[in-house]
């Protein structure tokens, strides 16, 4: 076995991270802004009042840019998993692939397509038409985003493929399992209503903004009542569904729920109280500065009130058992490629439920080879990798925390809103408009700590209970991955710059100056859909 | 034509309705997605014409 650099390690998951987190600025607008844009043209085509259509195509304007730098963001990461995930991409590889294959041809024909289609066709194609491309836009987006969740899943909670030891990978058995698996629903309907909440935040922070300076106000209610509209409809989904997600957490993941909560005990339902606030610090494993709500964690977590949720103490303790049967199935899988007998293969085959165990037990084994661990230093092997089985529990805890306390900030944020637009009094409340546009950034925000719980949360494994993160990586020399990571980072900073650039340009600029009142206008007896000539 | 037509969405309906029971049963968030995306876009297009509306009743020119 390749010796294992922790340094390279490491890097190649920050160069993941800074990557994925990057790409992750645009992606959410995209998700959102194509529906919100499906709703404008909508109400184009059903009422014929221009100023939609001038909505649809001011707003359309601003997920351009996005979308453009999404998409050249989102290339890189494709590659990554080759170049520096190619110890994972050759385990894992054949189950990955496909999702990531058919994302890739969803992306770069359906989605391409028809967003040329909706940009370059108002003048060529007819309404109807038109509408529909539009509709196709946002599937398609929304399509790409499921694949690259569907694959995802698969590495939180592996379906619909079985190990091979032959060729040492994970072999794929069904699509159709990888497609339905329930973390890839769970997961795809709330990164995807995340994404609803990201866009109608915008749009009513930029038409606050409008509102404000009493500029483009016909323009600015429109677009700010229907994003109030989209987006506490949106919150109140992306709660409920980070429920469904987190109970799934729960069932299948309980390291991670654990870190999640800060649970190192075994709960005492029903007392137990929610951790709302805590330094946790892993080293000690203990939290400081606890402070919870009596009676909340058990029911939020197990929908039940006398289930107890197992802690992380008791998580390691219950690992010890694996860890010792997957060093048996791995010392079995090598003898047996060593060319050893049947009775080496029987042997992993009565452990290689446990083999990933074995795989997380080599970093304390000698040169990483858990068969060559002698007798008398199993247990302590074991003892060593069973704080292994523990993700980082603050990086855990505290992006839930953030992650969640601003979706009940969106939550009041939008609801309020909503009032506010629906009894026309957005004008008076100043407060409420500056507080729309501050909170523009805010929604991105909470949907890279959704990120990063979610992965971090994963960790030690890629796959979770297979392969442990550290036997992913690619043998690169420190340095090369050094100086990549800084390519990237520099890279893609300067795609930020030109989002913020242009979408402030964009934004300042406003919509063309005939939908200011003209627009408003009924449309023309017989001719519903002509365009009423500017003021 | 007008048959065409209606067979034609009849067609899209048996699809709609296939899937529906399809997706409902193997992935019902997927179907909630659809649904509720559907609802989402419905809504805020009718917060929209409730505005047109609303303008029209009255003649505050506050929004």
């Amino acid at each position: 076995m390749e010796p294992i650099i922790p340094g390279v390690v490491d890097l190649s998951r920050l160069q993941f991270a800074i990557t994925a987190l990057y790409h992750f600025m645009f992606v959410p607008l995209t998700l959102g802004l194509t529906f919100m844009l499906a709703a404008m043209e909508t109400v184009y085509v059903v009422t014929g009042r221009q100023i939609y259509k001038d909505m649809t195509l001011f707003w359309g304007k601003l997920f351009g840019i996005n979308f453009a730098l999404g998409v050249a963001t989102g290339i890189t990461m494709e590659f990554e998993f080759g170049t520096n995930w190619s110890m994972y991409s050759r385990f894992f590889g054949d189950m990955f692939g496909t999702p990531l294959a058919i994302e890739g041809l969803m992306a770069f024909f359906m989605e391409s397509t028809f967003v040329g289609l909706m940009f370059f066709g108002w003048d060529r194609l007819n309404r109807h038409t038109h509408l529909a491309i539009t509709w196709l836009v946002a599937l398609g987006s929304n399509l790409s985003a499921l694949w690259i969740l569907v694959a995802n899943a698969s590495m939180n909670l592996p379906q619909g493929a079985h190990f091979d030891p032959a060729t040492m990978r994970m072999q794929f058995d069904s699509i159709v399992a990888v497609i339905f698996n329930p973390d890839a629903q769970a997961k795809f309907v709330h990164t995807s209503v995340a994404g609803y909440v990201s866009a109608a935040m915008l749009v009513m922070g930029i038409s606050s903004f409008y509102l404000l300076r009493g500029q483009h106000r016909q323009f600015a209610a429109r677009s700010f009542r229907m994003a109030a509209l989209f987006g506490i409809i949106s919150t109140v989904a992306v709660i409920t569904l980070g429920d469904v997600l987190g109970r799934m957490v729960y069932e299948h993941q309980p390291t991670k729920i654990a870190a999640i909560e800060g649970l190192w005990h075994t709960t005492k339902p029903p007392f137990e109280p929610w951790v709302a606030f805590a330094l946790p610090d892993d080293a000690k494993q203990e939290n400081h500065f606890e402070i919870g709500v009596p009676f909340v964690v058990t029911p939020l977590v197990t929908h039940s009130f006398f289930t107890p949720i197992t802690g992380m103490h008791e998580l390691e303790e219950q690992a010890a058992p694996h860890i010792r049967s997957g060093i048996e199935a791995v010392t079995a899988l090598k003898a047996w490629r060593d060319g050893g007998s049947a009775d080496d293969l029987a042997r992993f085959n009565a452990h290689k439920a446990d083999m990933g165990y074995g795989f997380l037990a080599a970093r304390h084994a000698p040169h990483n080879d858990v068969s060559s661990i002698p007798a008398s230093k199993i247990e302590q092997v074991i003892v060593e990798t069973e704080p292994d089985i523990l993700p980082n529990v603050f990086v855990t805890f505290w992006s839930f925390r953030i992650m969640v306390f601003l979706s009940l900030l969106f939550f009041g944020l939008f609801a309020f809103a909503s009032w506010a637009s629906l009894k026309n009094r957005l004008e008076r409340n100043r407060l409420l408009l500056k507080l729309c546009l501050w909170s523009i950034p805010l929604p991105i925000l909470a949907t890279e700590f959704g990120w990063i719980t979610a992965e971090a949360g994963r960790q030690p494994w890629t796959v979770f209970n297979l392969l442990p993160t550290f036997l992913s990586a690619s043998t690169h020399s420190f340095s090369y991955m050094v100086f990549s990571l800084a390519g990237f980072a520099i890279l893609y900073s300067a795609f930020i710059a030109a989002e913020l650039f242009l979408m402030f340009k964009y934004a300042r600029l406003g919509p063309e100056d005939h939908t200011t009142h003209a627009g408003l206008a009924k449309p023309h007896n017989g001719d519903q859909f002509a365009s009423v000539p500017a003021e | 034509m007008r048959l065409l037509s209606f067979a034609g969405l009849g067609l899209v309906l048996t699809v709609a309705l296939l899937f529906a029971v399809f997706v409902g049963d193997q992935g019902p968030w997927y179907f909630a997605w659809v649904i509720g995306t559907v609802m989402i876009v419905l809504i805020s297009g009718a917060g929209a014409i409730l505005l047109d509306a609303q303008q029209e009743q009255t003649s505050l020119e506050e929004i």
